[in-house]
């Protein structure tokens, strides 16, 4: 049992409490709050080598929080799979606090922004961290109530709105979860997400009946797809990212939808691939929740590659534009993990997948990242974020758009940048996964995936073209970037070029994190389940 | 109203903070404690007014005019939404201070203590008491702003 | 899970969304809270009313001698904590419909931009 799992909670937390009391001072309380998000980097950082990735690493780690035994107490877990997710966590975050020094005025400043930053770095990390399925319910509501705040933070008609639609969204999303944590208890008798996982494994030794889990992890799918905002429950994201702080878009993008896919791969294949339930729904027939998790969530992802291309070829606005490419990027992950979930569990291929989807998980809260902070770069020094009325930026400020540059091109996928990789290896998933099963269904998502790659290149097109070539505008004549927001996004374009780059050991982590997501087994040892009862 | 604000409230009070006492062993807690403080706060506040409680408890000069984020009393109450906040976040890591895990709680019986002769601390107490201040103040603080609207 | 307590808590999810699809917004904060009420019934009553054991309540073993009877905790931890969010999320909702409503000048969240 080792402090440093539970570091990064305690160190958001108190940095959360001590911008809230430091509220009447704010450069020291920027200074903390900035001080507080370079401390959980570190943590984080420490952490992840010193458990996971490091020479002397068990590869994971458990807290017993209060130090009750597992399947009683709350539990926390640092395997490979969360070290992957708090990585990109922390590098997202202290490129957006970052950034939000140097744009958020003192007005809004007051508004509570920086206690509200490391609330949701809380609730971020502590859903990442939980092994425990109703402690995740709770950190979801840490992260959502914090997220409506932030959407209706500058308190315009279009914020108050977006932000009521998207809670009245996540309070049934929540009670939905509810219903199935509840349904589960029942079912299984525990929510430790180990002891969840032996027991499945072995139904009959603890006489239960898994049948019905089939459906319950049905709701949590469609619970979590709200939440990753995926078709059909990405309604709320294109206003609720026009309504937030960009900085915190960034966030949004990068970090809390992932958070959603995150509990996905965590609960299908850590707990519930090992239970073995019979599937006999029209067209579906297979033997475990695995096998109605695939054609949904391949469909799913399919259909958001689609609406997100679509959707950001006709927008206008910068942030509306890379909010509907949100939804398509996060159809680029949910459609390798589709792929992992029909494979074989004894094969490679399922492996290859997971890993596929987190390096284009890791690609996208970089690139996306990079992006959302251009464009409130772009709207801070133009007052707009029209693309029509934006031009000629690369003459005006040549850094920015080189920044923006690279990571329209990671975007596009074009090597060595990081999105080639995720990119490449989204479709060398799917490609397999088609030579392995074919059908239909699988031949339609790689369709839909070519097909978004050629909407990415439009779009992307579009943005660089509309905004950045050609004569300026009178709104770019006048306007001076601020520099400190442009060495931000330089230093994120530099990380793009430079993971893309270095890439190796980047896609070993992100090996480690897909063999630890896939084993079941490991997991349940690592929370002390398998050595007696727990007690 | 005014009358029956008289009488419950002192009892409200009580009970309220009965609760709280015995929260780590039997039922109510901090929440419910906090809830109840502030259900008395708010029967006085319907009762009377919001500058009643500088005014005529105690005896304060109430400056007119000023924004209700200025309020002394909201400000008092914010001060004790932080403190609960620093309470909570104290007691959990004072458990990893002496090599146990976050939040571990104990409990020591104290012998002889006049009038109780016997009573049981539990650290548990230190949680609940941040709890209840965590409760007390931002409750507070959200109906006194929202009431002024 | 009885009869009267799956009626109740089919009862509560219909009327609760039924209010959710109005286009009053107090009637869609309604909507919320007595969805989320439907949830903890179901909570409650997937609890079961078992007697407790002492393997199953360590918390009760560490203070003093017995193990007196109870229904499943666990349920009860949840619920508590559920309603305390839940709490918490409906105040919020309030208060962001009424800023809403100032905003946008009107009760119907239709109308909203």
């Amino acid at each position: 049992m080792s402090v440093l799992v539970i570091a990064p909670l305690l160190v958001a937390v108190t940095a959360a409490v001590l911008t809230l009391a430091l509220g009447r001072r704010p450069r020291v309380q920027r200074a903390t709050s900035v001080a507080g998000v370079v401390g959980y980097v570190g943590v984080v950082s420490a952490a992840v080598w010193a458990l996971v990735l490091g020479p002397a690493a068990p590869g994971a780690a458990v807290y017993q929080v209060g130090g009750w035994p597992a399947p009683f107490g709350i539990t926390l877990v640092l395997d490979g799979l969360s070290a992957f997710m708090l990585t990109i966590a922390a590098g997202v975050g202290v490129a957006s606090i970052l950034f939000s020094v140097r744009y958020v005025t003192p007005v809004n400043q007051r508004v509570y922004y920086h206690p509200l930053f490391h609330m949701l770095l809380v609730g971020v990390t502590g859903s990442f961290l939980t092994g425990d399925l109703f402690n995740l319910f709770v950190w979801f509501e840490v992260m959502l109530i914090v997220s409506y705040v932030f959407v209706a933070f500058y308190g315009t008609d279009h914020a108050t709105a977006a932000s009521f639609r998207y809670l009245v969204m996540n309070v049934f999303g929540s009670a939905l979860m509810l219903v199935a944590v509840g349904g589960l208890y029942a079912t299984t008798g525990t929510l430790n997400m180990a002891d969840m996982a032996r027991r499945l494994a072995t139904p009959e030794a603890y006489g239960i009946d898994p049948a019905p889990v089939v459906g319950l992890s049905a709701l949590l799918l469609a619970v979590f797809a709200l939440k990753a905002g995926l078709v059909p429950f990405q309604l709320w994201v294109p206003a609720a990212y026009a309504a937030a702080p960009t900085p915190i878009t960034a966030m949004f993008a990068g970090v809390t939808k992932k958070v959603g896919m995150y509990a996905i791969v965590r609960l299908y294949f850590t707990v519930f691939a090992a239970a073995t339930v019979p599937v006999d729904l029209p067209g579906i027939t297979a033997a475990s929740p695995l096998g109605f998790l695939a054609p949904t969530l391949g469909a799913m992802g399919a259909a958001s590659v689609l609406v997100g291309g679509f959707g950001a070829v006709g927008q206008d606005r910068l942030g509306g534009l890379f909010a509907y490419s949100s939804i398509g990027q996060v159809g680029f992950i949910a459609v390798p993990v589709a792929v992992a979930a029909a494979a074989d569990p004894a094969g490679t291929l399922r492996g290859v997948a997971v890993a596929a989807a987190l390096v284009f998980a890791l690609h996208h809260a970089l690139a996306k990242g990079l992006l959302f902070l251009s464009a409130a770069a772009v709207e801070d020094a133009t007052n707009t974020d029209r693309l029509r009325d934006l031009g000629g930026i690369a003459g005006r400020s040549p850094v920015l758009s080189g920044a923006v540059f690279v990571g329209l091109l990671s975007l596009i996928g074009l090597p060595p940048l990081t999105g080639f990789f995720g990119k490449f290896l989204a479709f060398d998933a799917a490609v397999r996964g088609l030579a392995s099963g074919p059908g239909a269904l699988s031949a339609l998502a790689l369709v839909a995936l070519l097909l978004g790659a050629v909407l990415t290149i439009l779009y992307a097109t579009r943005v660089w073209v509309g905004g950045f070539w050609g004569r300026e505008t009178t709104a770019v004549e006048t306007a001076t970037v601020e520099s400190g927001q442009v060495a931000v996004v330089a230093a994120l374009a530099a990380t793009v070029v430079l993971v893309g780059v270095g890439f190796d050991p980047i896609y070993r982590f992100a090996e480690t994190a897909a063999t630890a997501a896939l084993d079941g087994e490991g997991y349940v040892d690592v929370v002390g389940l398998n050595g007696g009862d727990g007690a | 109203m005014r009358t029956t604000a008289r009488v419950t409230v002192p009892i409200v009070l009580v009970v309220s903070i009965s609760l709280f006492l015995q929260g780590h062993n039997l039922p109510g807690g901090g929440f419910i404690g906090g809830v109840l403080t502030t259900a008395a706060f708010v029967l006085i506040y319907v009762a009377y007014d919001l500058d009643y409680l500088e005014s005529g408890v105690l005896g304060r000069e109430v400056e007119p005019g000023t924004s209700i984020f200025e309020h002394r009393t909201v400000t008092a109450y914010r001060r004790t939404l932080l403190a609960g906040l620093v309470v909570v976040l104290g007691s959990g890591v004072a458990g990893i201070l002496i090599g146990d895990p976050f939040l571990t709680q104990g409990y020591v019986h104290l012998e002889g203590v006049p009038i109780y002769h016997e009573v049981e601390l539990a650290s548990a107490l230190a949680f609940d008491l941040g709890v209840y201040l965590v409760v007390v103040g931002s409750l507070l603080t959200i109906v006194s702003v929202v009431s002024s609207e | 899970m009885s009869a009267a307590l799956a009626v109740a808590v089919g009862g509560l999810f219909a009327v609760g969304t039924f209010l959710l699809l109005q286009r009053d917004v107090i009637r869609v904060v309604f909507g919320v809270a007595v969805v989320s009420q439907a949830t903890f019934v179901y909570l409650i009553a997937m609890g079961g009313i078992d007697e407790g054991t002492r393997d199953l309540v360590p918390v009760l073993e560490v203070h003093g001698g017995g193990v007196p009877e109870v229904a499943d905790p666990v349920v009860q931890a949840l619920v508590l904590t559920a309603i305390v969010i839940s709490f918490g999320t409906t105040a919020l909702a309030l208060v962001l419909s009424y800023r809403a409503y100032e905003e946008n000048e009107t009760m119907d969240v239709t109308e909203w931009t």
